[in-house]
């Protein structure tokens, strides 16, 4: 019996007991749903175990000298390489990700940029107050989710802060208010007792209630008689109440925030601008943000590209060097600007609109994960690799940026290299 | 009937959970899913053997229906999945995900399978 971390989602709980004789994971006590089936992926039916090659329209089996040449001749004839993913996978992994961008004048991007990397792109111009896990157990009094379902995303986050018994806060649940801002009622809500805070907001009207929660705290009586965005005015009083009054309050925010910026405005940078107005007026404490990332180190692709290239994501190199450029992931794709892609421990054929799927496709892809998913169904070649967390150790970046390593519990079936390796031999090669 | 789409994650639907562990069969039936409020369910005079066609300016899409109290009238929530991909698009640099305006009608017509949604992604 062992205490090892689960890398089943952004929380990386520390506290998951395994048994484990070394070649398979006996008992997992203390996981979720979503972290037991992280452990009971080293075993499952649709575990990648050999690298693959499409031949005549169909994939199959290889050795790792023929996927490897193969991945290498597509690298070597690309001009404009795409690389995408990085999210489930290590910091190690990551920065290889990088390095190997950067030597074949790629553009490389993760799940962040079109997730939670949204917000960090705005911080430059407002400024973001952060918090940790830690900080919100023992000093939290307000809690809001926002825009997130954190049941069922992030299924221990609520159980660890909100019932928690912190340093200061050892009443724990009983002086910690809830409150959930979400159109749906959500398996979220399902956790609220009498004193906290059920918002169904009216679909996309989350910028009504930011402005007009903006207005109110600059002039009181702002909100209309029949309320805004159908919540109405006596709990949108006491949502600003518990703003303005909370020793340490922290806002979960949820992809449901992230909206487009269509008609010029950001909601993002209003709602940050609320913060920090928020703060201002404080005279207690102060309001805190947590992104909600849902892959288990989407946040350290942002901090390995802040701390090696100065930019948290989108990184495009050209004769070696970082360039300037406004392009996203989508951007690229859609604008057919790569000739063949690199995807690494992500599914972007289940994630991205049909339209790009369909671009994706259309040019020369290699598959880097341990497990199968629409984008294997259309890759040209497969590379399978260990289960980081599990078969592979390295560093990662909880969602409340906190660094966290994760241990090697297993060894990977048929000697499959970690992404950190796999990456290594490629560019070896190249 | 005109309906506000939103696509999200949802334990019980979780597209990972179906790649890893499930085959084709299960990834169609947990994923193809639209679920709204019984109302809306009552006014499209849907009956749970019949299929939901949604259109939205982005593409168009078959799949069963489901119901939940917890949905509010005239919202539809979708787990994203290869199906839900079809009625989603980009804006701008972005991608949509949530508040697409959808048309939804019941039909007797098939759902696509896994394969074929593949198959049409490959063309």
């Amino acid at each position: 019996m062992k205490r090892n971390t689960c890398s089943g989602c952004s929380l990386l709980c520390d506290d998951i007991i395994i048994r484990s004789d070394g070649i398979f994971i006996d008992e997992v006590i203390g996981a979720c749903l979503k972290g037991k089936e992280r452990f009971d992926q080293t075993t499952a039916k649709n575990r990648i175990l050999n690298p693959m090659i499409r031949e005549n329209g169909e994939l199959k089996e290889t050795t790792w000298e023929k996927a490897l040449e193969k991945t290498i001749e597509i690298i070597k004839s690309s001009n404009n390489p795409l690389l995408y993913g990085f999210s489930n996978v290590s910091c190690e992994a990551q920065l290889k990700g990088m390095e190997l961008a950067e030597s074949i004048d790629g553009f490389i991007d993760s799940n962040a940029s079109i997730c939670q990397g949204k917000i960090l792109d705005v911080v430059n111009e407002t400024g973001i107050t952060l918090t940790s896990i830690t900080e919100i157990i023992n000093k939290a009094d307000l809690i809001i989710s926002w825009g997130a379902n954190a049941a069922e995303s992030i299924p221990r986050l609520l159980n660890k802060t909100v019932f928690s018994r912190g340093k200061f806060r050892m009443t724990g649940r009983e002086i910690k208010t809830l409150i959930n801002i979400d159109p749906v009622k959500t398996a979220s809500f399902n956790v609220m007792g009498v004193r906290d805070l059920a918002l169904q907001i009216e679909p996309n009207k989350d910028l009504d209630l930011i402005r007009i929660l903006m207005e109110e705290c600059c002039t009181a009586d702002s909100i209309p008689s029949k309320g805004v965005a159908g919540i109405d005015k006596s709990d949108l009083k006491r949502l600003l109440l518990h703003l303005k009054g909370a020793e340490n309050g922290v806002i979960f925010v949820g992809q449901g925030l992230l909206k487009p910026k269509l008609d010029g405005t950001n909601i993002i940078k209003e709602l940050l601008d609320l913060v920090q107005m928020i703060n201002m007026k404080q005279e207690r404490g102060r309001i805190s943000l947590v992104l909600l990332g849902g892959h288990f180190n989407m946040a350290g692709f942002d901090q390995v590209a802040l701390s090696t290239y100065g930019r948290n994501g989108s990184l495009q190199f050209k004769d070696n060097q970082l360039i300037e450029t406004q392009d996203t992931i989508i951007s690229k794709i859609n604008s057919d600007d790569f000739d063949s892609s690199i995807i690494v421990g992500t599914d972007p054929i289940s994630h991205l609109p049909f339209n790009l799927s369909k671009k994706l496709c259309t040019k020369p892809l290699i598959y880097i994960d341990n497990k199968k998913s629409a984008t294997y169904e259309v890759a040209d070649i497969v590379l399978p690799t260990a289960i980081t967390g599990i078969e592979a150790g390295g560093l990662t970046y909880r969602l409340d940026q906190v660094p966290v390593e994760l241990n090697k519990i297993l060894n990977p079936p048929n000697k499959i290299p970690s992404d950190e390796e796999l990456l290594t031999q490629i560019m070896e090669k190249l | 009937m005109e309906m506000i789409l939103n696509t999200v994650r949802m334990v019980d639907h979780d597209q990972v959970r179906e790649y890893v562990y499930g085959d084709e069969k299960s990834l169609m039936e947990n994923l193809a899913i639209g679920i709204l409020n019984p109302e809306d369910f009552k006014n499209l005079n849907l009956t749970p053997s019949l299929n939901i066609k949604l259109s939205s300016e982005f593409g168009e899409v078959i799949v069963r229906n489901n119901r939940d109290e917890n949905i509010p009238q005239g919202l539809i929530i979708m787990p994203v999945s290869i199906w839900a991909n079809q009625l989603t698009g980009i804006k701008g640099k972005e991608p949509i995900y949530k508040n697409i305006v959808v048309k939804l009608e019941p039909t007797r017509d098939p759902i696509l399978t896994f394969q074929e949604l593949i198959s049409c992604i490959k063309k």
